[in-house]
């Protein structure tokens, strides 16, 4: 198919200070990125980026950000990531940093593996887990994903061919 | 931008998880407990049954202090698990009290959240495209699109439930057999007669289907113009060579009886004024063809029906000694309906005859005769029958003749006190026209004579009993011998324009499909047939003999017979093959089916002063089934085939009107009319406003229909204006009784005498008439005007009287004093253009259109619809002066329908659209109905304003035929012009420069000269 290739940045925002997730914003966190490429990249790498570079998916709660760059300079992008120290909004600076945990080219990609990898968490989270209560909570919290992939399995499974569409969307 | 793009992308974005920040639940934050800060994944979390962990969730986006508490609940866990620098719940935000711990509750619950979100992003199809349209293209397998089964398992019942949706389901396949059975004659034959029920097929119908593009027309399918480019081929085809038309059909009416009560019944549909009658001598005696105009009865010249052509059975035939007569009708489909009709009533045939013979089917018992009783007539009950029996007995037989008639229809009807029996034979014959003058060497190439049946043949087994009958009878054989002469003789002879027009050939010719050629191949003429001088001569000279038009096509009985016993193609083809030496002639000897036909003389082009005889040709008569087996030999010997766009090439060539185009005063040719304009319409508005032209802009009123009723009805009140002052109110002198009869409108009498006077009105300086005439116009006024209130909506008529249309192409030409045309004006001699003469024939056809012929000066090429246009007199003086110059321009017009169009736009609303064509209503004149009816950018909308006088030039008449013609080397146009705008034209111009107008098409500003030439 005749399209732009895109990579998808799979990240997640690891910061100390809880305020750093409340000022957590696509728009914030997209400016915060390019002006990082520009500070490591200089102009050329701030222009080879600033095509196509978005900001698909933030959660704040889970601190995961999805990016998007075009294919040819995502290596631009991804090399300036661990040049953010510091989450800064209104005045505030909050120190974070950006881990990646996947390069996928579609979203749809990036959104299997993020179910992989928080399925993970939650498991490890509750193999550690040592209060009663915590672990009933987290015991729910991950029978209920799981039921939820039960259901949605066949679906899934059925319809992992959609994956092309997906591409071809983006 | 568009409302549309928006939804296809939100549609798209459906199931994508969005964006989940604090930010937004933080800023209402003050106050608010629960504030869920816009995470909509994971809003389905809400109901859940786990309050406890929910309201943890909506806590830490809202309120610490809430959250505090729940905190010191999970407090005790302490987790100190901390991943990878992770996420410590509870209620950051602003506040400084931040809680040094994280619960493992609320984190996991997040991740919950998450993954939910995403398995629904990644689950579900989100995009437009079809299942098969998502795998990748390795595995994309070739009826993926509509065999479910060639998909991956996993994704059958997607598609499954995807193939079920309306929007991708195909037609219905009625199609159950495979195609190989399709294909198989049997099949096929049915599936044809299935297809022919609807619309009529002719019998060259599926040779036509592959070669033409086909329209349904007239209740059949016809062939309009060959898939080919074939234009000018067609053209020279005509000219020089032979073009081909299958005319079947044409229909035809039968009428038998005495011929005085025929006659005495028909006469009050045909005028003398016209031209012949059917009491032609000629044509009576069944040595030509008769062409003429049928009328209502009694209601010349208004309510024409149309234009027929009629043959007579040749009165003394051998073996027919009877008075009865028989004559046939021949008349276009369009006009059939209202055609017989007509004759019916005149002949007061109204009851439909009753079967004597064979009633086809017994179920039909006499309660049912009224409605049945079509099997009438002996022989057309017989046919039925037959016809019966094909559907009865052997239901796969092929339709031949009507496939859609309804056998409980009757198509006969006789009248009980004249004795005459009308029947309706539409589809019992094939009607060839053969164009052009190498139709003769066609002819006599491609049918042979039928070969005199001897006594020593044994006659047993041939089914062709009548014609061994007929050898029996030494009169008919040597009739039949005199047409073989005959016939044999126009091989001779180079065009079919030399042989008298009309003139009817009987014969009897073997069948055709004996002696094809192995290959296509054009004949040539044969010069040297014509050895034979003295007898072509005398052929010239008095055309065929009367008896020699006899023909067994005459008699339905014989015709069944030939049509039953023809031997199909595959037999042909079979006894070809068994031949001993292959490729050598067939001899079927007395087996050999005979095949009567009618050959009738078409004169070309009978009007005007040149190329007289042009387009003249041959029409072949055939007995109904023996279509094809006729037209692959005319073919084969390089015939080619037109469809009925030749047709019209070939009526406007020939300069005469097409049927039913040109016939406006005609039922047909009205509802001709309306349906091209409508088919006009909808072409002109299928183009952007931008592309297409703005009719209104260039001032054009009517672009796609002639408002001929308007063009009259202005044309009289114009003429009545220019003399009101001097035609005031003087008695008037009597008007014929025909005039009475006609009712023309009210302002008619006025109208009429002030065309002469009034020099003054400067109408856009076109029409003041000169001093040459003037005084006298009052002369019959009132009692008109009185007769005219009376009036019902009075028609218009189109002038088809010889005598004044003779009159009238004397008066056009360039002087009045024409040497050329006063030997042709009958008795009187050439008469001057004066009032009087003017006034007598209005007075006669009041609101009265003229065909005329146009033929452009210099540059130009008219199109149907153009506008014809009176010259003002400095259009004429620069003519004078500069012999190159091209014409006048039309000044832009404004329109004033775009604001309104505009407003219409913005205001959908009704009460808006009213108030838009309120305010514009000082701009058009008024017109009510644009506020109701949609507007359409370039056309005007409403009723016309008064059309004559809309433009700078006046106009007189619209052009329906007209091109480059081939002929000629420059355009030419035929049309109508109003009757009173012409005669009030020529008055008004000098001798030399008379009848020279103002051509401009529709689409343009320019107007050409061009000369008005009435043809008789």
């Amino acid at each position: 198919m005749v399209r732009f290739k895109h990579r998808y940045l799979l990240c997640e925002v690891v910061s100390d200070d809880p305020r750093c997730r409340l000022s957590l914003e696509d728009r914030v966190l997209g400016g915060l990125v390019r002006d990082t490429i520009a500070r490591v990249h200089g102009t050329f790498g701030a222009a080879a980026c600033s095509i196509g570079f978005a900001v698909r998916y933030l959660n704040a709660y889970t601190g995961i950000v999805l990016l998007r760059c075009r294919k040819e300079f995502y290596r631009l992008v991804w090399s300036a990531l661990p040049f953010i120290t510091y989450l800064e909004n209104k005045g505030h600076h909050y120190p974070c940093f950006l881990n990646t945990l996947h390069v996928g080219g579609t979203i749809r990609t990036c959104q299997k593996f993020l179910i992989q990898y928080n399925r993970r968490q939650l498991l490890i989270l509750l193999q550690n887990c040592t209060d009663e209560g915590e672990r009933e909570a987290i015991q729910k919290s991950v029978t209920r994903s799981c039921l939820l992939e039960e259901s949605s399995a066949g679906e899934e499974l059925s319809d992992s061919g959609g994956e092309e569409a997906a591409e071809a969307m983006e | 931008m568009s409302n549309a793009k928006e939804r296809k992308h939100a549609k798209k974005m459906r199931n994508q998880p969005t964006n989940v920040t604090l930010s937004s639940g933080f800023v209402a934050d003050s106050g608010v407990k629960y504030h869920n800060g816009g995470r909509k994944p994971f809003q389905s979390q809400k109901g859940k049954p786990h309050s406890g962990t929910s309201r943890q969730r909506q806590t830490k986006t809202s309120h610490h202090s809430l959250a505090e508490s729940d905190a010191k609940e999970q407090s005790s866990s302490r987790v100190t698990f901390k991943k990878k620098g992770g996420w410590k719940a509870g209620p950051e935000g602003t506040s400084q009290e931040i809680p040094k711990y994280i619960t493992a509750s609320t984190f996991a619950q997040a991740r919950a959240a998450e993954i939910s979100a995403m398995l629904k992003a990644v689950a579900q199809k989100s995009s437009n495209s079809l299942v098969f349209q998502t795998l990748p293209r390795h595995m994309r397998r070739r009826a993926m699109s509509h065999n479910v089964k060639r998909l991956p398992r996993r994704l059958q019942e997607i598609a499954q439930k995807e193939a079920e949706k309306a929007v991708h389901q195909k037609k219905e396949h009625s199609k159950n057999k495979c195609h190989k059975a399709r294909r198989c004659h049997i099949n096929r034959m049915l599936e044809f007669n299935r297809r022919q029920k609807k619309n009529k097929w002719l019998e060259t119908h599926i040779w036509h289907a592959k070669r033409f593009h086909m329209v349904k027309r007239w209740g059949y399918c016809l062939g309009e113009r060959p898939t080919v480019k074939s234009h000018r081929a067609c053209y020279r085809a005509m000219t020089s060579r032979c073009l081909l038309q299958d005319l079947s059909y044409y229909c035809c009416l039968e009428l038998k009886g005495k011929e005085e009560e025929i006659l005495k019944a028909l006469s009050p549909m045909c005028s003398i004024d016209t031209g012949l009658t059917f009491a032609a001598v000629h044509c009576l005696s069944g040595k030509r063809q008769g062409s003429l105009m049928l009328y209502r009865a009694n209601k010349y010249p208004r309510e024409m029906l149309g234009p027929v052509t009629f043959i007579w059975k040749a009165e003394r035939t051998p073996g027919d000694t009877s008075e009865s007569r028989q004559l046939w009708i021949w008349l276009h489909p369009s006009l059939k309906q209202d055609i017989l009709e007509e004759i019916k009533a005149v002949c007061q045939c109204m009851e439909p005859t009753k079967s004597t013979v064979c009633l086809p089917d017994p179920l039909l018992t006499p309660s049912q005769e009224k409605s049945q009783t079509d099997l009438p007539t002996e022989k057309i009950g017989k046919k039925r029958k037959w016809k019966d029996d094909e559907e009865n007995a052997k239901p796969i037989k092929k339709v031949i003749g009507d496939g859609t008639r309804d056998p409980l229809q009757p198509y006969s009807w006789i009248s009980p006190t004249t004795g005459i029996v009308i029947s309706d034979l539409t589809m019992e014959m094939n009607r060839f026209r053969l164009i052009g003058p190498l139709s003769h060497s066609i002819l006599t190439e491609a049918l042979k004579a039928a070969s005199v049946h001897t006594e020593g043949e044994d006659t047993e087994k041939t089914p062709h009993c009548w014609w061994i009958e007929t050898c029996r009878n030494p009169d008919s054989v040597s009739l039949h011998h005199r047409q073989e002469t005959v016939f044999e003789l126009l091989g001779g002879i180079t065009s079919p324009a030399e042989i008298p027009a009309g003139t009817i050939l009987g014969l009897t010719v073997g069948d055709p499909r004996i002696n094809l050629p192995q290959k296509r191949s054009k004949v040539l003429p044969n010069p040297e047939k014509c050895q034979d001088n003295e007898k072509v001569r005398q052929l010239l000279l008095e055309g065929v003999p009367v008896e020699c038009s006899h023909s067994f096509l005459w008699n339905q009985d014989i015709c069944k017979s030939v049509t039953e016993n023809k031997i199909s193609d595959q037999d042909l083809n079979r006894k070809r093959s068994e031949l001993l030496v292959p490729g050598s002639q067939l001899f079927l000897g007395p087996h050999e089916s005979k095949v009567p036909i009618l050959l009738i003389q078409q004169p070309g082009k009978v009007t005007g002063d040149d190329q007289r005889g042009w387009g003249s040709g041959w029409d072949v008569l055939l007995p109904k089934g023996w279509g094809m087996a006729f037209w692959i030999p005319f073919i084969y010997r390089g015939a080619r085939v037109g469809g009925l766009k030749e047709t019209v090439v070939h009526s406007q060539y020939k300069r005469s009107p097409n049927v039913p185009g040109d016939f406006p005063d005609c039922p047909a040719g009205i509802l001709f009319a309306e349906e091209q304009a409508k088919n006009l319409i909808e072409k002109y508005k299928r183009r952007p406003p931008a592309k297409r032209p703005n009719y209104v802009k260039l001032g054009t009123l009517a672009p796609f229909c002639c408002p001929w009723e308007q063009l009259t009805l202005d044309w009289e009140s114009r003429v009545q204006a220019e003399g009101e002052s001097s035609a005031a109110s003087s008695p008037g002198g009597e008007e014929s009784s025909l005039r009475r009869e006609v009712v023309p409108r009210a302002p008619v009498p006025g109208r009429a005498r002030q065309l002469p006077d009034d020099e003054g009105t400067p109408l856009n300086g076109s029409s003041e008439p000169k001093g040459v005439m003037d005084a006298d116009g009052p002369a019959r006024a009132g009692t008109e005007g009185v007769v005219g209130q009376g009036a019902t909506s009075s028609l218009l008529c189109v002038l088809r009287s010889r005598k004044l249309l003779r009159q009238l192409s004397a008066w056009c030409g360039p002087s009045s004093g024409n040497s050329r045309a006063a030997p042709r004006a009958p008795g009187t001699g050439q008469q001057e253009l004066s009032r009087e003469a003017c006034l007598s024939i209005l007075d006669r056809f009041p609101k009265a259109l003229v065909w005329v012929r146009l033929s452009l000066l210099r540059k130009g090429s008219p199109e149907p619809h153009t506008m014809i246009c009176v010259p003002a007199e400095e259009d004429l003086l620069q003519l004078s002066q500069d012999r190159l110059y091209c014409g006048p321009q039309e000044p832009k017009h404004s329109d004033p329908f775009k604001s309104q169009i505009r407003k219409q736009k913005k205001k959908k609303l009704e009460k808006r659209r009213k108030r838009g064509c309120a305010a514009s209503e000082g701009l058009a004149e008024g017109d009510p109905a644009a506020g109701h009816q949609p507007l359409t950018l370039g056309l005007w909308s409403g009723p016309l304003p008064v059309v004559t006088s809309h433009c700078s030039r006046v106009l007189l008449g619209f052009v329906t035929q007209g091109d480059f013609s081939m002929a000629v080397g420059c355009g030419e146009a035929l049309g109508f012009v109003s009757l009173t705008g012409l005669l009030d034209m020529l008055s008004s111009q000098p001798g030399v420069e008379r009848g020279l107008v103002l051509l401009r098409p529709p689409a343009s500003l320019q107007y050409r000269f061009a000369r008005i030439v009435i043809e008789v």
